[in-house]
């Protein structure tokens, strides 16, 4: 995880992108008990001058260093790395509101907690509910936190759906 | 929009196909991140580590 934070804040330093975050499974068990996973998603905002040719420059930046693609990702020490360019107003959004994680000195941007559970509410596979069933678990958001986020994101009835189903029962 | 629309099409394929892995494979992956994933944990702002360090005696 330390090559991974260094290679990405480098990487937005040479301007390759402009900012990222870790978020989904990864960015989770900052949070929460462990969840499976086998790789690190990072959302990225970039230039709208890189859109013809979304990841490439992220490819030869990283190529230059000695990380080399591994199918959809690039392998940064032992983590398969996936690079998702922010893909709605709400992953804009956190992306642009995560907070910094230390780890071992090296500064991480990381997805906030409420927003992790707003993108999993979005995204709505039964792996996401569980996810937003961790968060509340662990305490790191609450209900109301993610109730004004959502309806923030038009996904008020969503969550209302959710606590319907998995909450007031 | 397309274009990112394309790519995260292409990386959830990829991600669902390592479902397929085996199971040693999926084991000996883990294994390889558990040490990164249990220090980036106590970096949560819940954590003791997390609050000793920031001072934080809630």
């Amino acid at each position: 995880m330390r090559e991974v934070a260094e290679l990405l804040n480098k990487m937005r330093e040479a301007g390759v992108i402009m900012n990222y975050a870790l978020f989904g499974a990864a960015a989770q068990m900052r949070y929460t008990e462990p969840v499976s996973t086998l790789d690190a998603d990072v959302l990225i905002a970039i230039s709208s001058s890189n859109r013809l040719d979304l990841l490439s420059p992220i490819y030869e930046f990283c190529s230059r260093r000695g990380f080399q693609a591994e199918g959809e990702a690039i392998r940064v020490g032992a983590w398969p790395v996936q690079f998702i360019p922010a893909f709605s107003p709400l992953t804009q959004e956190a992306l642009e509101q995560a907070d910094t994680a230390d780890f071992e000195g090296i500064p991480l941007r990381v997805v906030r907690a409420d927003y992790l559970a707003v993108i999993a509410l979005s995204v709505a596979r039964p792996k996401d509910f569980t996810r937003i069933l961790a968060l509340l678990e662990s305490a790191s958001v609450s209900r109301e936190e993610i109730a004004s986020l959502a309806a923030k994101h038009k996904l008020a009835e969503a969550w209302k759906e959710f606590e319907r189903k998995f909450l007031n029962g | 929009m397309d274009d990112i629309h394309e790519l995260l099409k292409r990386q959830a394929e990829w991600q669902r196909g390592r479902k397929a892995l085996s199971w040693p494979e999926k084991i000996r992956m883990s294994e390889s991140i558990r040490e990164s994933v249990l220090k980036f944990h106590r970096t949560g702002p819940h954590t003791k580590s997390y609050k000793n360090k920031n001072g934080d005696s809630s």
